[in-house]
This record gives C-alpha cells, structure tokens and sequence, in this order.
C-alpha cells in the first residue's frame, strides 16, 4: 500500500513537473510574440504619421549648380505629425534610380528639429547631363519623387 | 492518478489563461496606435483636399529691391501664417515680413484672406516664387518688375 503512495506521489510531481514545463515554453513564446506584435505596432504607426513633401520649385534653374559645385538643391517639408531625423543616414535618397551617399541635410528656418511643418535643405553632390532627371526620397517608408530639368 | 492530470490541467490553463492575457494586451494597444496613426492621416488628408491657394502677384521693385508676393487662401482651410514657406528661384526665405489683410500681427489665414509676403533680404529679381502652405499644396508665379 506504501509503495503505490509513493508511486503515485512520483507520478503526480512528474506531471507536474512536465506541465509546468510546457506552460513555461508557451508563456514564453506567448510573450516574444507579443513584444513583436508591440513593435510592429510602434512601425506601421510611425510609417503612418510619418509624411513629406518636395516643395521645391521644378520650374526653376537653380535645382541644378550647373556652372558651379554641381550638386542638385531640394527643400523638403516635414507635412506629417511625427518628428523625422534631419540626418542624411536616415533618408534613403536616388538620383535617376542610384541610391546616393554624399548627401547633406540643413535644416532652415531657424528649426532646431525636423518637426512637423519645419523645412530641411538637401543638397547631393551628383553629376548630371543635360535633359529630364528625377529624385527619389525616401523616409520612415513614405517616398516622394521630384523630376526636374538640367 | 486522478490528483496529477487534474494539477497538470490546472497548471496548463492557468498558463494559457496568462498567455492570452499578454497576447491580448500587445495586439490590443498595437491596434490603438495604428487606428490613431490612420485617423490622423484622414485628418491630414481632408485638410489638404480642403486647401487652395493663389499666388495672385509676385512683384519685384527695383527701387527699394523689395520683393512682395500676394497669396489669397481660396480653400476652406485656416492656415497658419507661421507654416507658410515661400522659395525664391528655389532659395528658401525667411525673416520675411506678412500681413494677413493689413494685419501684421496675427498668424492666423482664414479662408478667402489675402496673405502678403515683403521680402527685403534679396539682391536681385528672382524671376520666380513658390509659396508652400502648411498642408503642402503650393503655387508658383513669375515675377514682376516695378520701379
């Protein structure tokens, strides 16, 4: 009679032992996808708030240094609600389809940060021949595309 | 054996009911942001839809080098002074004066109001303007020389 006592206090602190286990794992899985499913929550709504616009003048001469420095001026505006980094890192920019590195961005207007409204200066230091070309910014997932003449 | 599966179930429902609590919360908040993130682009956009404006002189003088640009709000918008951009020849202007029908002090550019921009930083005709309003909508014009 003892040894099914303690047979069956065996059995049941394996039991559990093993349910334990199993909860342990599921909680956890459980728990790393809902911290995803949180930062996802976090991106799409910052993709979302997250809006610009290429305000500058396409009719003007003065997008491309042609005689000088060579580099072609935009202005940028910040039309979303969120706060962008007004770093050239941050912003994926392409000039007639190739993705450039020697870019730099200013903010003007007295703006500390790139905040909603505020305007920043992109200037990128590209070649170009004479004819129709077109910009591509992008930045937080939102693209815009400028097309100018040289 | 009764005492161990009925422990063990005990054990794993209260797990899943814990894990369905966590899972709840994260997808519940997720759901918040994003809906509050589109509401606010739909806000966005019928503002947008809602704004026109017209550039309806860009005069440079050549006396004073003054260069004024008027720009009536013909949307349904109010617009804020303060949000305006104006780009000369594709230079960005600031430190400019505006007076929103004679008022200088407000900021405030209500639906059928005639915005004026004077600039004095300028050397030069620049030939052209853009005004950007806040929303984004913009409009160009030419140049005009006055003595």
């Amino acid at each position: 009679m003892a040894g099914v006592s303690a047979s069956h206090l065996i059995i049941f602190i394996a039991s559990m032992m093993v349910a334990a286990s199993v909860v342990g794992v599921f909680t956890d899985s459980v728990g790393q996808l809902s911290d995803a499913i949180s930062e996802q929550g976090v991106d799409v709504s910052s993709d979302v708030r997250s809006d610009i616009e290429i305000i500058s003048d396409s009719g003007s001469d003065a997008i491309y240094n042609a005689d000088g420095n060579e580099n072609i001026t935009l202005h940028v505006k910040n039309t979303g609600t969120l706060q962008l980094p007004a770093r050239a890192d941050r912003l994926d920019i392409f000039v007639d389809g190739a993705y450039q590195t020697d870019a730099e961005v200013t903010l003007v207007g007295g703006a500390e940060v790139w905040g909603a409204g505020d305007v920043v200066r992109v200037d990128i230091s590209e070649p170009l021949d004479p004819g129709d070309h077109r910009v591509k910014i992008v930045v937080n997932g939102d693209e815009e595309v400028f097309e100018f003449r040289t | 054996m009764g005492f161990s599966v009925s422990g063990s179930a005990a054990i794993v429902f209260a797990g899943m009911f814990i894990a369905f609590g966590m899972f709840h919360t994260a997808t519940t908040n997720g759901f918040e942001r994003v809906s509050e993130a589109q509401e606010d682009r739909t806000d966005r956009t019928l503002a947008q839809q809602n704004t026109a404006i017209d550039v309806t002189s860009a005069t440079w003088n050549t006396t004073s080098r003054t260069l004024t640009v008027t720009v009536n709000n013909t949307g349904a918008e109010p617009l804020a002074v303060s949000d305006v951009d104006l780009l000369a020849d594709n230079s960005y202007q600031s430190g400019y004066n505006t007076s929103v029908d004679g008022d200088r002090d407000t900021d405030l550019w209500l639906s059928q109001e005639q915005l004026t921009i004077t600039v004095t930083e300028i050397n030069d005709d620049p030939g052209r303007v853009k005004v950007v309003s806040g929303t984004g909508v913009a409009d160009t014009a030419t140049t005009t020389e006055v003595i």
